[in-house]
């Protein structure tokens, strides 16, 4: 079975990622350390699209709209993994970056201090969700530390 | 924080302008301007050249040299990059590109009409200024990216977009704008109420959360992105929502920016018939102005003028559609028993909503009507203002990421797409039926 005593942990809420967590929780070993990175996709840059007929005190009641909301759904579920965490007797920390997921998570994890990244794997095609997927292969090019990237639930 | 770049950027596009006209000026040009038919654009080119390539050069030396501190000057003229980056562009499309496709579209020769008026593929498929230069922004930001010097410019063709809108309102005579404006008020009324109704009934059956109907409501029944970002805040929207809804809009509207001008051609459509339909069936404003002038790139631009009411009457609606929805929001969430929803500040809506730049159209047309501008100075502005939406098109186009339109999905694709069409095809109908050729 394997197991490690620091964990970073791509999560963002998804089926997929919600496997990750449970893993992550299942083989951090006793004591150890999930550190949750949630990686807010550079998609939300683009999503005042091409609207040009609102003034510029909408497009701001907008932005801090959305990145409020984004804040509160990350928080919400990142509650949930501490509790988790907590329960197992596990120190917890997490990170919100905003970014490409796999450049994020490669930068996160080159600063170091963790002997293992659990990542979800890419939802079935047809599934729910924003279309913000890991970049497998740019991530694996980059780690020093081994990754596991743990089945969707629906496959 | 410093928005200014120190780079030479700006003022290597001033050097090239500069280059260009001299070469124009010269004659150094003179094969290429002869194929590609350009030689009654030859004055504006030069001139154009010249004015902008030293505005490049001086403020882009200021941009390179000078010392940039925090402010609002710093602030306004770390945007003249991004604007002359999105002008350079929108300068090759018009003079360059958009000619070569229909030399090339000629080429081919004639794929419908009489030998008398033949039609070609270009003009079939709207393939002028407007709309390559749209899509050469979305190249622009989806392959090679905007670069961080002209990143705070870019917007500039919003304002850009708006002083067309507004200077667009010399062109209406009275008896115009009472027609135009009626025929609106009743067509936009109608599908923009039904749209949003249909949305929301639709929603129900497929039991989406209040939040996704009231925002795609918005989006789909009014006017698209626009519609959509003013009213998420409302509406509580999740982050899911949001990213769905305003994807499909953007797909939607792209897709409708090239279908419209092709069926408009298929069925001989006058340019009212057209302005009325892309005002009333396409989704999203800004491809609302893109299809009309991809319809009628030049000339009396009456497809632009009967577009652009039908957009400024949508906008007009925006604010009445998006307090019309917190109130719904509130009283669904309300009845469903759910947390403590805060109460719309109605009057607060309103004003922040509104279109100032409406207010401009106005303006304008009511200083044209006392005739204090002449004839020359009105085609003038006619001439500028193709400028200044092959500029905010261009610099929207820019704006248009493949990874926001790759978010559509869930029921705000399947909804949007059914009532999208359904407005599509219905208004067409309409516009068939009851539209006159003429205003």
């Amino acid at each position: 079975m394997i197991s490690a005593r620091t964990i970073l942990l791509a999560s963002h809420g998804t089926a997929g990622a919600r496997a990750a967590e449970k893993v992550a929780l299942d083989i951090c070993a006793d004591g150890g350390r999930i550190h949750q990175l949630v990686v807010v996709p550079d998609l939300w840059k683009g999503m005042l699209g091409d609207d040009w007929l609102n003034n510029a005190a909408v497009h701001i009641r907008f932005g801090r709209y959305v990145e409020n909301q984004l804040q509160r759904e990350i928080a919400e579920h990142a509650a949930v993994v501490e509790a988790e965490a907590t329960r197992r007797r596990l120190a917890y920390s997490c990170e919100i970056r905003l970014g490409k997921p796999a450049e994020s998570l490669a930068a996160v994890a080159a600063a170091g201090g963790h002997d293992l990244i659990v990542v979800g794997s890419p939802r079935p095609k047809g599934a729910p969700g924003l279309r913000s997927r890991l970049a497998t292969e740019l991530l694996v090019r980059t780690l020093k530390v081994p990754l596991l990237v743990v089945p969707h639930p629906d496959r | 924080m410093v928005y200014t770049r120190k780079s030479p950027a700006l003022f290597i596009i001033g050097i090239i302008l500069l280059i260009h006209g001299f070469l124009l000026a010269g004659g150094y040009l003179a094969g290429m301007v002869k194929y590609l038919g350009l030689a009654r654009a030859t004055g504006e080119m030069i001139t154009l050249s010249y004015v902008f390539g030293a505005i490049g050069v001086v403020i882009g030396l200021w941009h390179w040299f000078g010392s940039h501190k925090e402010g609002s000057l710093d602030y306004y003229v770390s945007t003249v990059a991004g604007g002359a980056f999105i002008l350079i562009i929108a300068m090759f499309v018009k003079w360059y590109l958009a000619p070569w496709v229909a030399v090339l579209s000629r080429a081919v020769g004639p794929i419908a009409g009489s030998a008398a008026k033949p039609t070609y593929l270009h003009t079939v498929l709207g393939l002028n200024y407007i709309v390559l230069g749209i899509v050469a922004g979305m190249i622009t930001v989806n392959v090679f990216k905007i670069p961080d010097w002209a990143h705070n410019g870019v917007r500039l063709s919003r304002l850009g977009l708006k002083t067309g809108v507004i200077l667009l309102g010399t062109l209406y005579s009275l008896g115009e704008l009472a027609r135009l404006g009626q025929l609106s008020v009743i067509m936009i009324g109608v599908f923009v109420l039904g749209s949003a109704w249909l949305v929301l009934l639709i929603g129900g059956w497929r039991k989406i959360s209040n939040s996704m109907g009231g925002v795609l409501a918005a989006g789909v029944g009014v006017c698209g992105v626009s519609a959509a970002v003013a009213a998420a805040p409302v509406v509580k929207a999740r982050s899911d929502e949001i990213a769905y809804t305003i994807g499909t809009i953007l797909v939607f509207g792209v897709i409708c920016m090239f279908i419209f001008p092709v069926i408009g051609h298929a069925l001989d459509m006058s340019y009212v018939q057209f302005g009325a339909w892309a005002g009333t069936g396409i989704l999203n404003s800004a491809q609302v102005a893109g299809a009309a002038l991809a319809y009628q790139p030049t000339g009396a631009l009456e497809t632009l003028k009967v577009g652009e009411i039908f957009n400024i009457t949508r906008v007009l609606f925006l604010p009445i559609i998006v307090m019309w929805l917190a109130i719904w929001y509130v009283r669904r969430e309300a009845a469903a028993g759910g947390a403590k929803v805060e109460q719309v500040d109605t009057t607060r809506v309103i004003f922040e909503k509104f279109p100032v730049f409406v207010l401009g159209f106005i303006l304008m047309f009511a200083l044209a009507s006392t005739g204090v501008f002449s004839k020359p100075m009105i085609s003038h502005f006619r001439d500028w203002l193709t400028w200044l939406f092959a500029f905010g098109l261009t610099g929207l186009g820019m704006q248009i990421t493949f990874a926001a339109m790759r978010q559509a999905g869930g029921e705000p694709l399947v909804i949007g797409s059914v009532v999208g069409v359904l407005k599509a095809v219905l208004s067409l109908i309409i516009v068939l039926l009851f539209v006159r050729e003429t205003i």
